[in-house]
């Protein structure tokens, strides 16, 4: 019987391979495997719960299941920048509200929505861990710390005007960012290339620029 | 404290002995405190959900709530069940799960039934602080074409999904968008199409999920319960039958743990509406050219009564009884052997297994005994399609630690939770059987779990294509393994009594063979002389009709041309026939060419007793008065009797349940009164032991032909097939799934055919491909009685043409 991820990129069928041997139980790869499936597909569709289900030897519902629990595995589609606003409770202290104000009107995109041309997708989410570095944004789940409604702005700006293919935070942390959290080492190399997070082999990970 | 297997535990400052290991809610239910529970059921695992069941232990750290059904009974465990804090919980656990339910018990099917409502009353608070708006859902959402779920009304206690997980192994219903608006929900486009999806509607503690039959149909207290049993394969499993003015509007699973501990098939669930079919045949019909007309029962008695009268005994056959009560199936046995004076009876229609193996087979396993097995082997029928709930108590036992080895031409439902998986091509079983037994090859591990005893083996014919000879080789070779027990496997309804009350050549009632001269004599002193001469199986019958050596039929509640691995030699031989009598409730593919056909009752109107695959005799009640002028077997058979100027004795049922009890041996005992007011309440297994039991039989390892060709032949079959009763049970008659032809894809790709195309098979029916890579190679694999299969012949090989031309 022919593969249900024939059609997926050869790259990406060799990911999916290298994640299926790494664990002893196939639908311990659910959440790996989504993300991957969701990278084919712009988003966890139902096809691509599918595609997973057979893959791991779990029905389609069981899938659905695990991808509906958690907010990172988008089943409606996102735009091609993915723009999170932090509004727990430092980053609203800070003024995260009035930078997710600024973000949707530089988007045109409403909290939860997409923007028509489908360049943005703007989100609140709930504390992404940087209550030190307040506020906080991230575009594509590449963080960016003690963001201003200035830079918030500019940052929309930025990507409308560059439309960069691979998004690094440590960049956009330069460029726009304020006060850090703390002190995160050296430069990473590697940014997201979708709005899919760019860790390791899972995810969207493409070389920095 | 008594002994290591018990613990002494303080429920409200009273000590019990109670036996250790079991979880406090069940150890305190049991003696007498019921603690409210929603999510807690005893079949299946704990989960903790609802938190209804609360209690306070006492702890090394004082009193604690904690959930009564996840905490198992320690010795000197002190338990409060009552005190102010637990009721203080109760009420909280109950006003939150209240908070999104919408109340609307009026219009609720659960509403009078409710554990919710009821709980509500018992240990709710009252009076809710919740005044904002409830939250909404779309509803009913039908979750397939069997259950509706109400989401407002879920209570999230988890049962439906782990019935549908843990027990059916259907994973399809499942918790999604947990959080704030966590919801039972399916898959898009992936109904929840299990065959078990009933048994979340019965244990679903609140009304979310609610069955399209009985939405609406009537409210519990005006609900008559009688407790009867299915009839509809041979697990025969107890059920609760539910009426309402002159209706049956439900059939619940009762917990008899002998046989189903409450399950059921949506089959057994849900085929009622069938007897209520305006479809029915319910007054006498007699042939007049190419029409039936209708026709009292005195006349339609007097013509049967006279034709088969001038017949001579040798030449009238019954094929039948399988579905009818032990009671009915004596009654038939006694008509055609001392008032027709023919042996020629048969229940199976070439479709089964040598009836003294079914009847007699030694050593003669018990449903429960599958609970201790330490390996199964199954080779027979797909028990998922066959006997549902059967396949339940297997999965169970692999749950519990079995060892399960399946052998099949094709991939069955317990190959997902068997340990050993053997194929091969269908025709070749006696060559596989060889192999197994010497633990050849890639079956080492099969033969050698065998090893571990005690093993019980369920042994059938793993489609109608098989010869069924090949089941008397694996019994026998069954018998070989350590502390072996066998269940042989039969499908249809009441077989196993049909053929303990004689209904088939070579057996008179109660497992006495005709060789049996002791036997015989017995049955001869109450019925005066047998027939001399030698009684004929189905499929001989059917062949003597057609040559003319036989002149008339009896068909009882049989379809041959629909059931018998030749429907054209079926049709043939009724058609060929002077006389043919079908008693029937339906008009069949086989009662429409009859002559005459007589309204007999059904189940649900039938009263007596019937025996399952084990040998258990349970009572069968009746719900209903017989439809129209529908009668029961046993009486119309009497009259027919009268009318030749014989006495059968059968008008009575008493008298023919006392008259088993004293003819048939091995039910020496087991009459109706007994099982109503002595016996146990799970019924009562027929004695199998082997002394006690007239008729010992030891399958023998005949040799069976390996059947050589292209293409060999499994005929498949399935729960929902174009089956009578089916197609007249409302929601059940949609079910029948769309017949494909499956065979490998190296088979395929060797005579181009691709999946999608039409082909021939055997010259006689055009069927779509499907490919399958879990069917063996060289075998084709046919769904048996489906719409589009009807009339199939079961060949051992077939041939397969292609339609799209030269190529």
């Amino acid at each position: 019987m022919s593969s249900p991820i024939s059609a997926w990129s050869h790259a990406s069928q060799e990911r999916v391979q290298t994640i299926l041997d790494s664990y002893p139980e196939p639908r311990s790869a659910i959440m790996p495997l989504l993300y991957i499936a969701s990278l084919e597909h712009d988003r966890v569709s139902p096809e691509a719960m599918r595609q997973v289900a057979e893959l791991t030897g779990v029905t389609p519902a069981q899938v659905a299941s695990v991808a509906s629990f958690y907010t990172m595995f988008k089943r409606d589609g996102v735009g091609e920048y993915l723009v999170s606003v932090c509004t727990s409770i430092s980053c609203f202290l800070r003024g995260a509200d009035d930078v997710l104000e600024v973000v949707e009107d530089a988007t045109g995109a409403r909290r939860g929505e997409t923007s028509s041309d489908g360049t943005f997708t703007v989100e609140h989410v709930e504390c992404i861990g940087s209550c030190g570095g307040a506020p906080a944004v991230q575009v594509n789940y590449e963080l960016i710390e003690g963001v201003s409604t200035d830079n918030g702005r500019k940052l929309v700006a930025w990507l409308k005007d560059t439309k960069p293919q691979v998004v690094l935070a440590d960049e956009m942390q330069q460029l726009f960012g304020g006060s850090r959290s703390f002190d995160w080492g050296g430069p990473e190399p590697e940014g997201a290339i979708a709005p899919v997070p760019a860790f390791g082999p899972y995810g969207s990970s493409g070389e920095g620029r | 404290m008594a002994d290591a297997d018990q613990v002494t535990i303080t429920i409200n400052g009273i000590d019990h002995v109670v036996a250790a290991g079991q979880l406090l809610i069940t150890a305190a239910e049991n003696i007498g405190e019921i603690i409210p529970r929603f999510c807690h059921h005893d079949k299946l695992e704990p989960v903790a959900k609802c938190r209804m069941c609360l209690v306070e232990v006492e702890g090394p750290r004082g009193k604690a709530l904690v959930p009564s059904c996840t905490m198992p009974v320690s010795n000197g465990m002190v338990v409060d069940t009552k005190s102010a804090v637990v009721t203080k919980a109760h009420e909280g656990v109950l006003e939150f799960l209240l908070i999104n339910h919408p109340l609307d018990c009026p219009i609720c099917d659960k509403g009078g039934e409710c554990p919710l409502q009821d709980q509500a009353y018992a240990h709710g608070p009252g009076e809710s602080r919740f005044v904002e708006e409830k939250r909404t859902y779309l509803k009913p959402l039908p979750v397939s074409d069997l259950v509706l779920l109400d989401r407002e009304r879920c209570v999230l206690c988890d049962r439906c999904v782990r019935v549908a997980d843990d027990i059916a192994g259907d994973p399809l219903l499942v918790f999604t968008e947990r959080g704030n608006a966590v919801q039972i929900q399916t898959f898009p486009d992936e109904p929840f199409a299990s065959y078990f999806s009933g048994n979340t509607v019965q244990l679903c503690p609140v009304g979310a999920l609610t069955s399209v039959d009985y939405r609406f149909k009537a409210r519990p207290w005006d609900l008559h319960h009688v407790t009867s049993v299915s009839l509809v394969d041979t697990v025969q499993s107890t059920v609760d039958v539910q009426t309402s003015r002159g209706k049956i509007v439900r059939v619940y699973g009762v917990e008899n743990d002998a046989v189903n501990e409450g399950w059921l098939s949506d089959k057994d669930r849900f085929v009622f509406p069938a007897i209520h079919a305006d479809t029915r045949v319910v007054q006498p019909l007699v042939r007049n050219g190419e029409r039936f007309d209708k026709a009292t029962w005195g006349e339609a008695l007097e013509i049967v009564a006279s034709r088969l009268g001038s017949c001579k005994g040798a030449e009238v056959a019954a094929i039948g009884g399988a579905h009818n009560t032990n009671e009915d199936a004596f009654a038939l046995g006694k008509f055609m052997r001392s008032v027709i004076g023919s042996a020629h009876i048969d229940a199976q229609i070439g479709d089964g297994l040598d009836a003294r193996l079914a009847a007699a087979v030694t050593s003669r396993a018990r449903l429960g005994d599958l609970d201790a097995a330490s390996t199964i082997l199954v080779w027979g029928p797909d028990l998922k399609e066959v006997l549902p709930v059967l396949y339940l108590r297997v999965r169970k036992a692999t749950r519990n630690g079995a060892t399960l080895v399946v052998v099949s031409p094709v991939a069955t439902g317990l190959d997902s939770v068997a340990d050993h998986v053997v194929r091969y091509r269908a025709g070749t079983g006696s060559e596989l059987l060889r192999k197994l037994g010497a633990g050849d090859g890639d079956l080492v591990g099969a033969r050698s779990a065998l090893r571990e005893g005690p093993v019980v083996a369920l042994v059938g014919r793993t489609s109608l294509a098989e010869d069924p000879n090949l089941a008397e080789s694996i019994a026998a070779f069954a018998l070989s393994l350590p502390e072996a027990k066998i269940l042989p496997l039969l499908e249809r309804g009441n077989v196993f009594g049909a053929l303990d009350m004689g209904l088939a050549p070579g057996l008179l009632p109660g497992r006495v063979s005709v060789d049996s001269q002791e036997g015989v004599d017995a049955i001869e002193d109450a019925w005066g002389p047998l027939p001399d001469h030698e009684g004929l199986d189905a499929m001989s019958i059917l062949a003597d009709l057609v040559e003319g050596d036989m002149s008339a039929l009896v068909m009882v509640g049989s379809d041959p041309v629909s059931d018998c691995p030749d429907p054209q030699l079926a049709r043939a031989a009724i058609e060929a026939a002077d006389f043919v009598v079908a008693i029937d409730a339906f008009i069949t593919d086989s009662s429409v060419l009859a002559d005459v056909i007589l309204p007999a009752a059904v189940w649900g109107e039938v009263d007596g007793t019937v025996t399952n695959l084990e040998g258990r005799v349970q009572r069968i009640r009746p719900s209903l008065l017989p439809a129209g002028q529908s009668r029961a077997l046993h009486g119309l058979l009497d009259d027919i009797a009268s009318q030749m100027g014989a006495d059968l004795g059968t008008s009575d049922l008493a008298m023919i349940s006392k008259e088993i009890a004293s003819v048939a041996p091995s039910y020496a005992g087991i009459t109706i009164d007994y099982l109503t007011f002595a016996g146990d309440p799970d019924g009562v297994v027929v004695p199998i032991e082997d002394a006690q039991q007239p008729l010992v039989y030891t399958p023998v390892d005949r040799p069976v032909p390996v059947v050589t060709g292209e293409f060999t032949l499994h005929l498949a079959a399935s729960l929902y097939d174009a089956g009578v009763w089916l197609s007249n049970a409302a929601a059940l008659g949609d079910l029948a799934r769309s017949a494909y032809v499956r065979l490998h894809p190296s088979d395929a790709a060797r005579r181009a055919i691709t999946p999608g195309e039409t082909i021939v098979v055997s010259g006689s029916h055009q069927l779509p491909v499907a490919l399958d890579d879990t069917v063996s190679r060289g075998t084709l694999v046919v769904p048996h009685n489906l719409e589009e299969t009807k009339g199939f012949v079961a060949t051992p090989t077939v041939t397969v043409d292609t339609v799209r031309g030269e190529e």
